[in-house]
């Protein structure tokens, strides 16, 4: 299994998404304490096709294995749901799911 | 195609096009606009992201817990009926103020839950205040809040 667990359910034309990344998120002051570096999601982006679903630009403060919920219009079940997270050390992840 | 150009050609071409055929691609706030996530004012990293601007009170809803046992993970939720252009997220608990900021799909549904990291609020009932600022696709901006308190904190780590 990867790094994330994504849920994606389409009901009366709206897409409901929940999905979870698997990652440290350690702040600023996390990792001094740690001795180690900082390391955090800084973007994450969901896309059906290539058309951009949802795009955010993300903190040190989302909790450790950060979860997120949102919906959008103009997909239906079947289609391909793909999502792309970036961190603090340039990781980036892309995982994909069918929309149920 | 240099990206800084791009997105200035997309604030050209939704001025003069309509919006539908102006390109929706992501942006990197922390790349766009690194100073608002150092701020360590709710105020300041608004000024940093947006400028000088004076939200309406309406129209934005932030639901938390009023109080959350665990700081480690909060859950925050953000909806607005608002046609949005973008929407940030602020909280005046940690040492850093700005937490998110989403760039909204033409059409898309502001309707966004996730879980955050905050610091106690202080043991005599003291409260903090998670903010929300929408960026209306009418150039307006609108704000909400919602005030909780944080037993045990998220950042000690």
């Amino acid at each position: 299994m990867g790094t994330m667990k994504i849920k994606a359910k389409e009901k009366d034309g709206i897409v409901k998404v929940k999905f979870m990344i698997k990652h440290p998120m350690l702040t600023y002051d996390q990792a001094k304490k740690k001795g180690t570096d900082p390391n955090f999601i800084t973007h994450i982006g969901a896309k059906v096709g290539d058309k951009i679903v949802y795009d955010v630009s993300t903190s040190q403060f989302f909790s450790k294995n950060p979860q997120f919920k949102f919906k959008f219009k103009g997909a239906k079940k079947g289609d391909e749901l793909c999502i792309t997270w970036t961190d603090l050390s340039g990781k980036t992840v892309t995982e994909c799911k069918k929309i149920k | 195609m240099n990206r800084r150009n791009f997105i200035g050609f997309g604030v050209l071409a939704m001025a003069t096009l309509p919006a539908t055929l102006s390109a929706f691609s992501s942006i990197d706030f922390r790349k766009t606009k690194p100073d608002t996530w150092t701020a360590k004012t709710v105020d300041n990293a608004v000024k940093a992201l947006y400028g000088d601007i004076k939200p309406e009170e309406s129209g934005v809803t932030v639901k938390a817990p009023k109080v959350a046992s665990n700081g480690g993970a909060v859950p925050i939720t953000v909806k607005s009926d608002i046609p949005a252009k973008t929407v940030a997220v602020f909280q005046d608990m940690n040492p850093e103020s700005a937490v998110a900021v989403w760039n909204v799909p033409e059409g898309g549904i502001v309707d966004y839950s996730f879980k955050i990291k905050l610091k106690a609020t202080d043991e005599n009932g003291g409260n903090g205040t998670v903010y929300a600022i929408v960026e209306g696709r009418d150039g307006k901006f609108y704000k909400g809040k919602v005030s909780l308190q944080v037993a045990k904190g998220g950042c000690e780590g």
